[in-house]
């Protein structure tokens, strides 16, 4: 009997924990025919984490309302890449069209699925890879965010020390470091740029950490990408009566408790990568293709937070509205790949 | 010379949970339970902690009650999920490895769950703010370094000095070794084994839940599902590597949490070292010393991990 009760609870403890991650639908239905494109989403973390992942599920939302009656959406949140493979091929068997695992760790279970499974699409990202025929890929092209955060971080410090809170040096989160970089250097040459990463996407406790090293050590303006980048922004807001900025990316930063401090931020719009795959996928394109995400082609939305006007009023907004400008006319300007740390 | 200050100021607070963790889970382990589920207890502690000040303390007249609410709810909640294992480990005798793994996937798990079902999404609170001490905090060096941290910073070096008394000088703290190191004999001497592993399962999630809702409330100051981050295991690391002493296993959260602080600040001045080599710093640090203590095994309780059954033959 106690062996029994050993075992019943050892299974309670583990499948409360296996059970708690689940799969929601986001919207009601759409109606079954054939112009309905039934869209699933995979996800590590949760839609409502303020960074990487939120980005893409409030761009498929926001890709419903460009297209009424066409997308049906369900999404998984909390799957790791060991888990996720179950949950896609659930999506499958439910007859899903598109597939998306939102994140370059989902790059192999992708690449597999797609072999089985040729007659669904499949996408995942960040990557610049092109991929197999039923396989897009797409890849923001955050240089260009990160430079405007640069411009705004280059003109607003007075110590001319900066802080760079960086998860991992990969993907789009290694360019926008750089193209915000290379967005100091262009207005601030003299400015002191530390960077660091925690090594991790979601340790907000680190990052945070990494926040308060950097402005023990002078920094007065820092910056960070993905979820992580919460924790940073909130050891800032402890500094509420200094002169301690933040740039942001993800304008979600602006209206949260510690948006007092964040000066503007930038964002990805999911959206049009979402409303572009449906219309390939109209077309008979299935996959084979990478996806740019820049504001050339509306993938990057740019906010100043208006509480905060007179910290960027004047030059600061001219020369930010002058790069937005030149970076929708012509994408692919920020030449990121050249910055070298070691020399900053 | 402001290099090393930020440094060791950084350090000490950064030491903090790992230290009140591995405090509770030396307990465990000197009588005679390891707790993997250390992790676990920890997620918990950090959501509790920050649910109170999150749900009702909000702008609030006197955000430190409700601080202190979410401290007392996160060590209650965190000494019964010691009592659950002990339940598992003690009544039932699972093997303990497993029934901590199961532990740690629960607590993060629930603490997951409610944190979704009772605030949603992500939110910060004001938390615990630092409390420099009057005259000592304006001391060069030794001000910022020593005496410009928060509350719980003071108390949990003060804990140290408490859990070696506890476990050195008291009756309970002489049973509590007598169990984890023959619990046989304690048996024969009438001490009631299960009972005294029990009452340190509870310090121990105690423990492990207030340094789960130091990180929400006095370093994070927000929760989020993988806030712990593997602080639990490094905490249940740091056990053996302090030799189940209360002031060694102090050195060793320190060691860790200044190699910490040392990397942040190698990555900052913008040094030519890979950012990947520093991150692991701190864990290779660990791993080396532990490799190195040879005599560990020898000077460890040496029922550690063994389930009492009083019937059973020897």
């Amino acid at each position: 009997m106690k062996k029994f009760l050993t075992i019943v609870l050892c299974f309670a403890l583990v499948s409360s924990a296996v059970f708690a991650a689940g799969a929601k639908e986001a919207a009601p239905a759409a109606k079954a025919d054939s112009n309905v494109v039934k869209i699933a989403l995979i996800i590590e973390n949760t839609i409502d984490d303020k960074g990487w992942c939120q980005a893409m599920h409030d761009g498929i939302i926001s890709a419903q309302a460009q297209l009424p009656g066409r997308i049906e959406y369900s999404y998984t949140e909390k799957m790791k890449p060991v888990d996720a493979g179950s949950a896609a091929r659930q999506y499958v068997a439910q007859g899903y069209h598109i597939i998306i695992a939102h994140g370059a760790q989902y790059k192999n279970l992708i690449l597999e699925m797609a072999e089985e499974y040729p007659q669904v699409t499949f996408a995942f990202g960040t990557s610049a890879e092109i991929g197999p025929k039923n396989v897009f890929t797409y890849m923001p092209e955050s240089e260009e965010t990160g430079y405007l955060s640069g411009l705004i971080a280059g003109m607003t410090t007075k110590k001319n020390i900066i802080g760079l809170v960086g998860p991992v040096d990969a993907g789009d989160a290694a360019r926008y470091n750089r193209g915000f970089v290379l967005g100091v250097q262009a207005v601030n040459p003299a400015a002191k740029i530390m960077v660091a990463h925690s090594g991790s996407f979601s340790d907000f406790v680190k990052a945070g950490e990494i926040a308060q090293s950097q402005i023990r050590s002078g920094a007065d303006v820092l910056t960070g990408s993905s979820q992580q980048a919460l924790g940073a922004l909130r050891a800032v807001a402890d500094y509420r009566t200094q002169d301690i900025w933040w740039v942001g990316q993800d304008i979600a930063q602006i209206r949260i408790t510690e948006g007092y401090k964040v000066i503007a931020a930038s964002s990805y719009n999911y959206a049009s990568v979402i409303v572009g795959l449906v219309e390939k996928l109209d077309k008979g394109v299935k996959g084979g293709e990478v996806i740019p995400l820049n504001f050339n082609n509306g993938g990057f939305v740019f906010e100043f937070n208006t509480a905060l006007k007179d910290k960027y009023t004047g030059a600061i907004e001219t020369k930010v509205n002058e790069a937005i400008a030149s970076f929708k006319a012509k994408s692919g300007t920020v030449a990121y790949t050249a910055v070298d740390y070691s020399k900053l | 010379m402001n290099f090393i200050v930020n440094i060791l100021s950084l350090g000490i607070p950064f030491s903090v949970a790992l230290l009140i963790a591995s405090l509770g889970e030396m307990f465990n382990q000197r009588a005679g339970v390891f707790n993997l589920g250390c992790e676990g207890i920890m997620a918990m502690g950090a959501f509790l902690g920050m649910l109170v000040p999150y749900s009702i303390g909000q702008g609030g007249p006197t955000p430190g009650i409700y601080n202190v609410l979410g401290l007392a709810l996160a060590m209650g909640v965190g000494a019964l999920f010691g009592m659950l294992f002990g339940f598992v480990v003690v009544t039932f005798r699972a093997p303990q490895g497993i029934a901590g793994i199961g532990l740690q996937m629960f607590g993060v798990g629930t603490a997951g769950t409610l944190f979704r079902h009772f605030v949603g999404g992500t939110q910060s609170v004001p938390g615990i703010g630092n409390l420099p001490i009057p005259f000592l905090s304006k001391i060069p060096i030794l001000g910022p370094i020593f005496f410009s941290h928060n509350i719980l910073v003071y108390l949990a070096f003060l804990f140290v000095p408490t859990a070696w008394y506890i476990l050195f000088k008291t009756p309970w703290g002489l049973r509590v070794r007598a169990v984890g190191t023959n619990p046989r004999a304690a048996d024969s001497i009438g001490i009631q084994v299960n009972k005294v592993r029990y009452q340190a399962l509870a310090v121990g999630g105690a423990l492990a839940g207030l340094a789960g809702a130091y990180l929400s409330l006095c370093q994070a100051k927000m929760f989020s599902d993988e806030i712990i981050a593997g602080r639990g295991f490094i905490a249940v690391a740091l056990v053996y590597f302090g030799h189940w002493h209360p002031v060694k296993i102090m050195g060793g959260a320190l060691l860790f949490s200044l190699a910490q602080a040392l990397q942040l600040a190698i990555q900052g001045q913008g040094i030519n070292f890979p950012y990947e080599f520093a991150v692991m710093l701190p864990y290779v640090m660990v791993i080396v010393v532990l490799a190195f203590s040879r005599e560990s095994q020898l000077l460890g309780p040496t029922a550690l991990g063994q389930p009492f059954n009083r019937e059973k033959r020897i």
